[in-house]
């Protein structure tokens, strides 16, 4: 059988897929992504849609995770200030019930009280970026205001009961806030507003009833308790947020690591590649002059 | 006897023969880069002998004509093949041009323009944001930034496609005129072949033929048959006759429904084209195959996310206190009617960040807990909307044949957010040809484990706890642990209103705890939210009731012949609203028409097969994907069309390459074969050449009687 005459345009074919086989890996170098098209890796384009996206959930809980550590850590600052106040209201309220003081004394523990109850409502009153961090979900609204209509005076919540969750990338829910009411105006003897404002009302006469006065010490204390448990909550979601942060950092790092193996062009192997398809791309080029020049090898050797 | 003259005869003919034998070889050489062009050789011929007296004398050779190296079979193969590579070759340019608009994520910190994958995560993650924050307006700001970017990227990869689309149709009406030209130069070439060579091979009319016929297969599927007198009939693959003979037909194009189709006569053969190969079939291919795929699957994606997006944002509360209603809506996304279409119409119509209902329903602003279920959407199934749903009912209700007590039909439905409800229809049998029906739908609320140590149920707005719970709750006795089933109430007792101290459901739930011992378990209700902490271990789930409209119940009235009388028509406006999932109201018409002359309502469900049924649910998209995972499968599944073409292409190319070598082998001009033969019979004639001048100088010898100078 005759050999092809038409071998060259054979030999051009190849050069054509030498050549793009050379701008492919050249793009690939200058990116440095190893899949520049969908077509060319199905599953891994695929498998990198679905890395980035826990990859990026990973990043946005990380940063949302940062925004509220602030905010609880304020909280936790705040009910640690209510902590000392409230320490300080029960140290006042156990002088004043020995029984030494005269009534201008227990008047003036009266004021300080007051002061402290003052106090302690502008901490229940703290915000955190223009939100109060003890509302509920009543965020826009002061939290807490005290009437001093009635003796004792009333301090009322004007917030509400809700809670706010995080979630963590893996469903874990971490608690945000705790409601206002709930720290300072518990059942009983565990509202803080409630021994404070009996407290006010018990020395501000100047004339202490003992008994009574010594029941609501007692309260006060039962409340700076109950503070302290609900701090504790805040506590636990600083330390669930770090530890979920921390945990998803990890993740993140893994996931990136996965993402880069999957994507990026490995420069080494694709130098190499690169190199042998310039040099076969010069090989064709030489055969093709070759071939070229011998084509016409009779008809020049012909004498004219 | 021979003689001088018939030497002479003999000597001048096969110099003849060697001139026309290079003239062939003349024409080979100057044809070589011919396009089509076959190579021919000389065809000799042995002269009739001449005999006299019994003895046979030979009158040399003859060249009687150039004959085309040609094997038709392997012209005809190498056409066919033609038309697969073509076609595929040029799908794949489209679907180059396709994958194009879905570029693969580097990863890298600056994302890829036009990266949907990245801008859906970016959408839920700004969600995810606003849970840590929800009165930030700076965050509900970067929620329709992102909401932008996902809508614009969707629209535009939409808009892309249909322009991609638009162009192929363009491109491939553009064909027509190039086939119409070649199968007239055929038809003529058909005439001439016939005319001139119905016998033989025709030469450089044959390569012509060959020619046309190879560009022709190149643009469109074809077909060719032999007939007679040498003369070829070609038809598409599918059977339409585009050349008979002499005669030739036209293809012709023309929009029907926005796309190009293409008839040849009055027939329609644009399905027969796109599957027969070729140019027109890639073109075809790729525009109502390949491209409608893709923008289907972008449809279901745009569809999905906006009104999964839209119910929730219209479930909650926004900055302002307010919450969306079917008068005002609160859309983040414009709500599509339906799924086609909705990629290239999707946009954010909200434009106002304080809209965004970060807080559940009946929740004040600084609540989060629908940024929580909005951001979830990144992992829930995406949604498409179920066109009918029958109820069906084996009973018959007919008056004729009348069942006491009551029975109970029902049908599967779906609200906004996937969630499947088992509506139930209970009839019951009110004599008098009549039957009283109502219409519920029992909300089987999931249970929320998030927090450890409690299990929540969250109830819609205004859904009521349902007799028919089955919650069991295991908890600490001082004598070991107990186990309650929770008690059942009242009907129609709200759960979704009262707050501290508990009242309704939640008193039940604590007296039914205390009388069995169990402590240190806790139940609340907290907007909605019924919340059992402490407890050891609960199973069964809470069953409530969603409010539902007063078309819920009515009579079906039969006459005396057991057809259904009343109603006359479809029962529209079923609505029921505060579904546990947060879903929009989900709105249902019982389909009645066909029942007119029926004795039963088991019959109505057949018509309703037949009848549209409005229902504003939705399903799960298949296997209940997530808006990544659609995305990310709809990435595979293109990029394997991509690789499956290319791998199909090239493989078509070699085969091309294979035949085309065979053919060239046998047809195409060999300079170096060319030379060799010119030599060769330059060789020849030179020794005729020879020959005769020795029979000349012997016949001037004969004339001359030997005198040297008479005749010269």
């Amino acid at each position: 059988m005759r050999v092809d005459p038409t071998y060259i345009s054979n030999l051009v074919n190849s050069l054509d897929q030498a050549q793009a086989n050379e701008e492919q890996l050249t793009a690939e170098l200058s990116s440095g992504v190893s899949i520049i098209s969908i077509g060319q890796n199905p599953v891994a384009a695929g498998e990198n849609v679905l890395l980035l996206n826990q990859i990026q959930q990973d990043d946005s809980f990380t940063q949302s995770s940062s925004l509220v550590t602030g905010q609880l850590q304020v909280a936790d600052s705040t009910l640690g200030s209510v902590v000392s106040q409230l320490t300080q209201a029960i140290s006042l309220a156990t002088s004043a019930n020995n029984g030494t003081m005269n009534a201008s004394n227990v008047e003036s523990v009266a004021n300080q009280i007051s002061g402290i109850l003052d106090e302690v409502q502008s901490l229940a009153n703290s915000s955190y970026q223009g939100q109060y961090i003890f509302g509920g979900a009543q965020t826009g609204t002061t939290p807490f205001s005290t009437s001093t209509n009635t003796s004792p005076s009333v301090t009322t919540y004007n917030g509400d009961q809700d809670v706010n969750y995080i979630h963590t990338p893996n469903g874990q829910k971490i608690q945000l806030n705790v409601p206002g009411s709930q720290i300072f105006l518990g059942a009983g003897p565990n509202s803080v507003f409630g021994a404070l404002n009996a407290l006010v009302a018990d020395y501000s006469t100047g004339t202490v009833n003992t008994a009574q006065a010594v029941s609501d010490t007692q309260a006060l204390g039962t409340a700076l308790n109950f503070v302290s448990q609900q701090r504790v909550t805040i506590d636990n979601s600083i330390t669930q947020l770090t530890a979920a942060s921390n945990a998803v950092t990890s993740t993140q790092t893994q996931l990136t690591a996965a993402q880069s193996n999957l994507m990026q062009a490995d420069v080494g192997q694709v130098s190499t590649q690169l190199s042998l398809a310039a040099t076969q791309q010069t090989a064709l080029e030489d055969v093709i002059s070759q071939l070229d020049q011998s084509s016409n090898s009779l008809f020049s050797r012909m004498p004219a | 006897m021979g003689t001088i003259n018939s030497a002479f005869s003999i000597i001048s003919r096969a110099l003849e023969a060697d001139q026309a034998a290079l003239s062939v070889v003349a024409n080979n050489v100057a044809n070589a880069n011919t396009p089509g062009y076959t190579q021919e050789i000389a065809n000799w011929e042995e002269n009739q002998p001449l005999t006299v007296g019994g003895i046979s004398y030979g009158q040399g050779v003859s060249e009687t004509g150039a004959m085309s190296l040609r094997d038709s079979v392997l012209v005809a193969r190498l056409d066919q093949q033609n038309q697969l590579a073509s076609a595929s070759g040029t799908r794949l340019t489209a679907l180059n041009s396709l994958e194009a608009l879905f570029p693969p994520d580097s990863g890298s910190s600056s994302a890829t323009a036009g990266d949907i994958g990245n801008d859906l995560t970016t959408f839920f993650g700004s969600f995810a944001s606003l849970e840590a924050n929800p009165g930030n307006i700076s965050l509900r700001e970067e929620v329709l930034s992102s909401a932008t970017t996902l809508a614009g990227d969707i629209s535009n990869a939409a808009a892309s496609m249909n322009a991609q689309s638009a162009g192929l149709g363009q491109e491939a009406a553009g064909v027509t005129s190039q086939v119409n030209s070649l199968s007239t130069a055929i038809a003529q070439l058909n005439h001439q072949i016939q005319t001139s060579s119905p016998a033989a091979d025709a030469g450089t009319l044959e390569d012509q033929r060959n020619e046309d016929i190879s560009q022709l297969s190149q643009l469109i599927g074809i077909n060719q048959v032999k007939t007679e007198n040498n003369g070829l009939s070609i038809t598409t693959t599918s059977g339409q006759l585009l050349v008979a003979e002499g005669t030739s037909f036209q293809l012709s194009s023309g929009v029907v429904s926005g796309a190009t189709h293409f008839f040849l006569g009055n027939s329609d053969v644009t399905a027969g084209l796109a599957a027969g190969g070729g140019q027109l079939g890639g073109y075809l291919t790729a525009a109502t195959v390949d491209i409608p795929s893709a923008m289907a699957a972008l449809d279901q994606l745009a569809y999905g996310v906006s009104t999964s997006v839209n119910a929730l944002n219209n479930s909650g509360t926004d900055l302002n206190g307010v919450s969306g209603t079917a008068a005002s809506p609160l859309n983040v996304f414009s709500e599509p009617t339906q799924v086609a279409g909705a990629a290239a119409q999707m946009s954010v119509v909200m434009t106002d960040p304080s809209q965004i209902a970060a807080a559940g329903a009946g929740q004040n602003a600084g609540d989060n807990s629908n940024a929580v279920a909005m951001a979830n959407l990144a992992n829930e199934s995406l949604f498409q909307p179920v066109a009918t749903t029958s109820f069906s009912l084996t009973q018959n209700l007919s008056s004729t044949t009348p069942v006491s007590g009551t029975v109970t039909g029902s049908a599967l439905v779906y609200d906004s957010l996937g969630t499947s409800y088992n509506a139930t229809v209970t009839y019951t049998n009110l004599g008098s040809n009549s039957w009283g029906y109502s219409i519920s739908l029992p909300d089987a609320l999931t249970a929320d484990t998030g927090v450890a140590g409690q299990v929540s149920y969250n109830f819609g707005a205004g859904e009521t706890v349902n007799p028919g719970t089955n919650l069991t709750i295991s908890g600490a006795t001082t004598g070991g642990t107990a186990t309650i089933v929770a008690p059942t109430i009242t009907p129609g007792e709200a759960v979704g209103s009262a707050g501290p101290p508990p009242t309704g459901y939640v008193a039940s739930l604590d007296s039914a705890l205390t009388a069995a011992g169990i402590t240190g378990v806790t139940v609340s209700n907290t907007g909605g939210v019924l919340t059992i902490a402490g407890a050891t271990a609960t199973s069964g789930s809470v069953i409530a009731d969603p409010v539902a409209s007063a078309a819920t119940t009515g009579t079906l009235t039969f006459n005396a012949s057991g057809a259904l009388v009343s109603p006359a028509s479809d029962v529209s406006g079923i609505a029921f609203s505060g579904l546990g999932d947060g879903a929009a109201s989900l709105n249902l018409t019982w389909n009645l028409i066909g029942s007119g002359g029926a004795s039963s309502i088991t019959q109505t469900a057949a018509a309703s097969a037949q009848t549209a049924q409005s229902q504003n649910g939705s399903a799960g998209l298949s296997s209940g994907q997530t808006p990544t995972d659609f995305y990310s499968s709809f990435v595979s599944t293109l990029g394997a069309t991509v690789a499956g073409v290319q791998a199909e292409n090239t493989a078509e190319n070699a085969s091309v390459s294979q035949l085309q070598i065979q053919n060239n082998a046998l047809s195409s001009v060999n300079l170096n074969d060319e030379a060799s033969a010119m030599a060769t019979l330059q060789t020849s004639y030179q020794a005729a050449s020879q020959v005769f001048n020795m029979l000349n100088v012997i016949i001037t010898s004969a004339l001359n009687l030997g005198v040297q100078t008479a005749v010269s």
